[in-house]
């Protein structure tokens, strides 16, 4: 079933990067024939700098000797999307891309609806999904939080269950789950979790409509149940950040984000231990549907089915239920920091103007129309570790950011800083409308753990002033700057591509995480 | 297989995730040993070896070839840790069935409880990515020396 891309011949370092070549300052392109049975070439957004990130990788897959372990580098497995039945274009890379498992996390593909052939595919999505970033603003300034950081950031940590094996505080039944999976952000302002604009400005609305429970198993909605409004573990967060420098002065004011200074709170999470065990049902569904419809791919996680097949239609309802589940979790988190800080600040949450400014998914595969040469197509986009970047007077943005184009939403890593950027046409045409997601790693976590003290990491946030609360001290490790890319270059590659446009840095002052 | 006392697993290097490789002088010992290897990551076992083990449990998983039945295995474990807070710090397996590729296993362990147990790094998800299951026949004593098992894993766990 699957044809290795190990049972072929062993080729040298050189003999891989003839298929790579640069074709502007920002791009790479990775010719057919790289893996067996590309259909589109694979084409990577990345600098100069970035680009030697990604050629390392590849570097030492073919050094290694492997005789056990080791695993495909991100060019290697945007190359095999780009052998998926269907796929149109290019397989699509952006700047914080790196090796996954199936997709590279930063990796985009779409999928011909009109091709009877075309595939669906819960590796192009991830375990995580619907994971996104949301970003709320307020009328504060950083000299009047500043002083108060760290008893705020307590409170957050108090009042948001973080880390692993963390259980919710809003009381969920197992009826109010199944609504939840079909509602969406509707239950969340049902229940009164959530603000009405709030859905305004979520991707979606904050609900996909093509959701049904009864996809989703029984096992998933068992793992889902407890964890409804945690935050998770791994590289989630919720984060306090200042308003740093504007780039774009009408799209941020359209934000509601007018000043330096000004104090936003960014939640980066996901639909938790639900999506990934739909992610892990399907994966097994699929692999038996493979066989029977005589499905080929470059790698077993790669696992997919026809669009219109059972097991393509029952992931497809089973995934926008964890999808609305991420929403409902991001609205529940959203309304214990608004509590956090209204508690602090002795005013209600809609005074201090805490609203919604944009809420983005990075993991998720969505229908959209988009013109392929020259001929408009209904395609099933997959984002995996990538956002929308839709351009201005897209009907699928809010009337709010018309003008301005989607906001997109770009978390750093611990301690370093976020972005606001927006949608452009260029985007639109190149790259489905997607660009970059955050930083990206750059290092493993083993060696961040064996490298990086504890104490050290620790410490170089407190000179930079940053409150922080961590439930599990191995992940401060794992998860410190020196172990991504660096942000800034990411979203500079994108700007400078033209795929997206810089708006808006912000810089965080506390952080919380699992 | 008891969790510390030379454990037969290991973390290897992967940009975003975790790859365990897992060893032993059979099959059943290496998926054993894997599956300790997990729940290391999301606290350390070695706290829990010195609590008494108060919880048994069997575990039945199912596949079609050795793959399938790691991930079905694991992905078991790892359910059954997520729902009922179960963190295994002995497993046993007590049926490695190739006919049926069917795996029975009885596992041991304590509760996970929430702002006590010390916190490790969350798995959300076993994957295929990678996956190698390697099994030799007999080995000479140079070779288990030089670090050659006769059973061993590779498997990449999503974080």
């Amino acid at each position: 079933m699957t044809t290795g891309a190990d049972a072929d011949a062993r080729r040298t370092y050189d003999e891989e990067r003839a298929y790579v070549s640069a074709v502007s300052p920002t791009k790479l392109v990775v010719a057919k024939g790289f893996v067996p049975n590309m259909r589109v070439p694979g084409e990577i957004y990345v600098n100069e700098r970035l680009r030697e990130l990604v050629l390392d990788e590849l570097r030492a897959y073919c050094d290694e000797d492997r005789r056990g372990g080791g695993y495909s580098p991100a060019v290697k497995q945007i190359a095999n999307v780009a052998a998926l039945p269907g796929v149109v274009r290019a397989s699509i890379a952006l700047p914080d891309v790196h090796s996954g498992y199936g997709f590279a996390i930063g990796n985009v593909a779409a999928f011909d609806c009109g091709d009877d052939d075309a595939i669906v595919s819960p590796g192009g999505v991830g375990f995580d999904i619907n994971c996104g970033v949301r970003l709320l603003r307020t009328n504060l300034t950083e000299a009047e939080v500043g002083p108060v950081k760290e008893a705020l950031a307590q409170s957050l940590f108090d009042h948001i269950p973080v880390g692993v094996g963390s259980r919710g505080i809003i009381p969920t039944s197992p009826a109010a789950l199944e609504a939840a999976l079909e509602m969406g952000m509707d239950w969340s302002l049902r229940e009164g979790y959530a603000w009405a604009e709030d859905k305004e400005h979520t991707e979606e609305y904050g609900r996909m409509l093509n959701a049904d429970p009864s996809k989703v198993s029984a096992r998933a909605k068992k793992r889902g149940l407890p964890q409804m409004g945690t935050l998770g573990a791994g590289n989630h967060y919720a984060e306090i950040q200042v308003v740093d420098e504007i780039y774009d002065e009408f799209a941020a004011k359209k934000m509601g984000i007018d000043r330096v200074g000004q104090i936003c709170i960014m939640i980066h999470s996901g639909s938790r231990g639900l999506g990934h065990q739909v992610a892990t049902d399907s994966l097994t569904a699929m692999e038996r549907a493979m066989e029977r419809d005589g499905i080929e791919v470059n790698d077993r996680q790669l696992a997919c089915a026809k669009i219109s097949s059972q097991e393509g239609q029952d992931y497809l309802a089973a995934m926008a239920c964890a999808a609305n589940y991420a929403w409902v979790n991001r609205s529940s988190m959203t309304f214990l920091c608004r509590q956090a800080f209204a508690k602090m600040f002795g005013k209600p949450p809609d005074e201090l103007d805490m609203h919604v400014v944009y809420d983005v998914s990075h993991n998720i595969a969505k229908f959209e129309e988009h013109i392929v040469d020259g001929e408009m197509k209904t395609l099933l986009v997959h984002r995996k570790g990538s956002t929308r970047a839709f351009p201005p007077h897209h009907p699928l943005i809010p009337v709010d950011y018309q003008y301005t184009g989607q906001p997109v939403l770009i978390g750093g890593t611990m301690g370093t800083c976020s972005y606001i950027l927006t949608g452009t046409e260029k985007g639109m045409r190149d790259t489905f409308g997607s660009t970059c997601h955050g930083a990206g790693r750059a290092r493993s976590r083993n060696k961040s753990r064996h490298v990086l003290q504890y104490e050290d990491v620790l410490a170089k946030l407190k000179t930079k002033g940053i409150a922080i609360r961590v439930a599990s001290p191995k992940l401060v490790m794992e998860e410190a700057p020196e172990s991504y890319k660096d942000v800034t270059e990411v979203v500079n590659t994108c700007h400078d591509a033209g795929i997206s446009k810089k708006c808006v840095k912000l810089r965080p002052i506390a952080v919380v995480k699992g | 297989m008891r969790a510390r006392r030379g454990v037969q697993y290991a973390y290897k290097d992967h940009t975003a995730d975790i790859q365990i490789h897992a060893w032993g002088c059979d099959l059943a010992e290496a998926y054993a040993w894997a599956a300790l290897a997990m729940f290391d990551y999301m606290t350390p076992l070695e706290d829990c070896a010195r609590v008494r083990t108060t919880r048994f449990k069997e575990i039945r998983a199912s596949g079609h070839d050795l793959d399938t039945l790691l991930f079905a295995f694991l992905d078991e474990l790892l359910f059954t840790f997520h729902t009922e807070m179960l963190i295994c710090t002995a497993v046993q397996v007590c049926e490695f069935n190739r006919d049926e590729w069917s795996i029975r296993a009885v596992v041991g362990g304590t509760t996970f409880v929430d702002g006590e147990t010390r916190q490790g790094t969350e798995i959300k998800a076993i994957t295929y990515s990678a996956m190698k299951i390697i099994e030799r026949g007999e080995i000479s004593k140079d070779d288990e020396s030089t670090g050659v098992h006769r059973a061993e894993l590779f498997v990449i766990v999503d974080i």
